[in-house]
């Protein structure tokens, strides 16, 4: 499968009063279904955190956030907070085990997102789960929409059809591609998509802290 | 009568003429034969010489004598008779068997036939072409006039006109990019790859565009053996409704008289695809209908509309 080269953003649905995250999930779906979204498959993106030991500068440790996504099956994505980030193999997991005297494993960090996709026209929709800890923290929905990569040239358009099925919780254009000059989706880049999973699940993190909005 | 008895005597000649030509064959063939026997089986070597040479003498004086006579011949039977306005046709008149092969009539019948198709189709191609940029008009049908056969002669432009037009349409536009290839023989197939948006494939038959194919900005345009892969589709709805629009307007453009006309005009049209994904329709207002964006593009005036809206 190759890589997806166009238009994507990771959103993230708030659970609706009164109902569950799979009740939540479940609305999603037949919003979609209604709509004429066929079920095509599904997804799993998974993210691991490391901390940087033996830091000589004393320097506050930096994170190291590890992730798959079944979109790219043989690739394994690493992102340094805030700094630089790298594509590898999918063994690099290995690496990390003998590389444990630099990056210990935040144990309990690990972050799940599980879900169905849809393909709808040239949408491709991914709707998921997210659990922590085997608990299930809230709801990611990711549009992307394959035949155009400027993501601001089709922004308008992706959020009429988000409008449609996910109604008042349509987020801006994700701040990854407002940084960039041309916006450009560049190719055989995921770490685009990896950066916003990553940023909504740090999102999701706060929120349990805080105590709101998770059931 | 006077006809017949012409002819008569021609076909004399022609037998003559015809044996005569047989005479010819048989004696240079003869020539040859006696060159490859050479001059084995003789007694003595000087023997042998003499008697070859006088052989071959022979024979070269048979085929010249054969050769004259063939050209005497020749000038017997003259030239056909071009008085008849059918030409050598008109000697099918001359058939005595009319009932079992009525040959002649039916030539008769296409002749007469063809001379009123060919005062109509230039009554036609008159009215056509008061129809200024309109390959189709709305009230008749499309595809009698599909093919420009009006002026055939346009369909062998030299490579290099053909190269200067697209080029300098190629600099009218900067936004777009425009790559001649001849993959095949003289006929230009063009890629024109639209700023980030599509690539559009552009097969041309001199000037004229033939048919034409549209994929996505990041859809493979070369096939594995790494040649322009010219009949794949888009594997997106949306190209692939372009592509449908994009052949609907080859059939619209149409000036015979003036190819190079048609070709910026369509590029001009292709243009307007530009902002595919960032307009809205111009009908309903919004973006999405059916899940596609606007894809319909009016020929006049360049307005975005969704298929549906169109109407």
């Amino acid at each position: 499968m190759g890589v997806a080269t166009d238009t994507e953003t990771v959103c993230h649905v708030p659970v609706a009063e009164g109902k569950s995250v799979q009740q939540t999930v479940d609305i999603v779906h037949k919003k979609l279904e209604q709509l004429g979204a066929v079920k095509h498959g599904s997804f799993c993106v998974d993210c691991e955190t490391y901390h940087a030991t033996g830091n000589a500068s004393g320097q506050p440790s930096k994170l190291l956030y590890v992730m798959h996504n079944s979109e790219t099956p043989l690739s394994c994505m690493a992102l340094f907070e805030g700094g630089p980030c790298l594509i590898a193999d999918a063994n690099f997991d290995v690496l990390m085990v003998k590389l444990k005297s630099h990056f210990q494993n935040a144990k309990g960090h690990k972050v799940e997102c599980r879900g169905s996709r849809y393909r709808y026209c040239d949408f491709l929709i991914k709707v998921g789960t997210v659990t922590m800890s085997s608990s299930a923290r809230g709801i990611s929905v990711e549009v992307e929409y394959c035949p155009c990569i400027v993501p601001g040239d089709c922004w308008n358009l992706m959020k009429e059809f988000m409008l449609s099925f996910l109604g008042t919780n349509v987020p801006e254009l994700p701040s990854v591609f407002a940084a960039k000059p041309e916006g450009l989706f560049a190719p055989a880049d995921c770490v685009d998509t990896m950066t916003q999973y990553l940023e909504l699940f740090n999102k999701l993190r706060k929120l349990q802290i805080s105590g709101s909005n998770v059931r | 009568m006077a006809d017949a008895v012409s002819v008569g005597v021609n076909l004399d000649a022609f037998s003559h003429a015809i044996s005569g030509i047989q005479a010819l064959r048989s004696s240079v063939s003869r020539v040859f034969e006696s060159l490859k026997d050479g001059m084995k089986n003789r007694d003595s070597l000087e023997g042998r010489e003499k008697l070859f040479l006088a052989e071959f003498q022979d024979h070269l004086q048979a085929v010249n004598r054969d050769l004259s006579e063939l050209e005497r011949l020749s000038g017997l039977v003259g030239r056909p008779s071009e008085s008849h306005p059918l030409h050598n046709s008109g000697l099918l008149s001359l058939d005595p068997v009319q009932d079992k092969t009525p040959l002649y009539s039916q030539l008769l019948q296409a002749y007469k036939w063809s001379n009123k198709l060919q005062y109509h189709a230039g009554l036609a191609s008159s009215l056509l072409n008061q129809q200024s940029l309109k390959r189709s008009a709305n009230q008749m049908g499309a595809s009698a006039k599909r093919r420009p056969k009006v002026q055939p002669s346009t369909l062998v432009l030299p490579p290099h006109y053909v190269d200067d037009v697209i080029s300098r349409i190629g600099r009218m536009f900067p936004d777009m990019n425009i790559e001649l290839f001849r993959p095949n023989g003289t006929s230009a197939v063009l890629l024109v790859t639209l700023g980030k948006v599509l690539k559009a494939i552009v097969v041309m038959r001199s000037l004229f565009i033939d048919r034409t194919i549209v994929r996505g900005f990041n859809e493979n345009i070369y096939s594995d053996d790494g040649k322009l892969d010219l009949w794949t589709k888009s594997q997106y709805q949306v190209f692939q409704k372009v592509t449908d629009h994009a052949t609907t307007a080859l059939l619209h453009y149409q000036l015979p008289q003036m190819p190079d006309v048609v070709v910026r005009s369509f590029m001009t049209w292709l243009r307007s695809y530009m902002k595919l994904f960032q307009a809205s329709c111009q009908r309903c207002g919004r973006f999405l209908q059916e899940g596609l964006p606007p894809t319909w593009r009016d020929f006049r005036t360049l307005e975005a509309s969704h298929d549906t809206c169109r109407m």
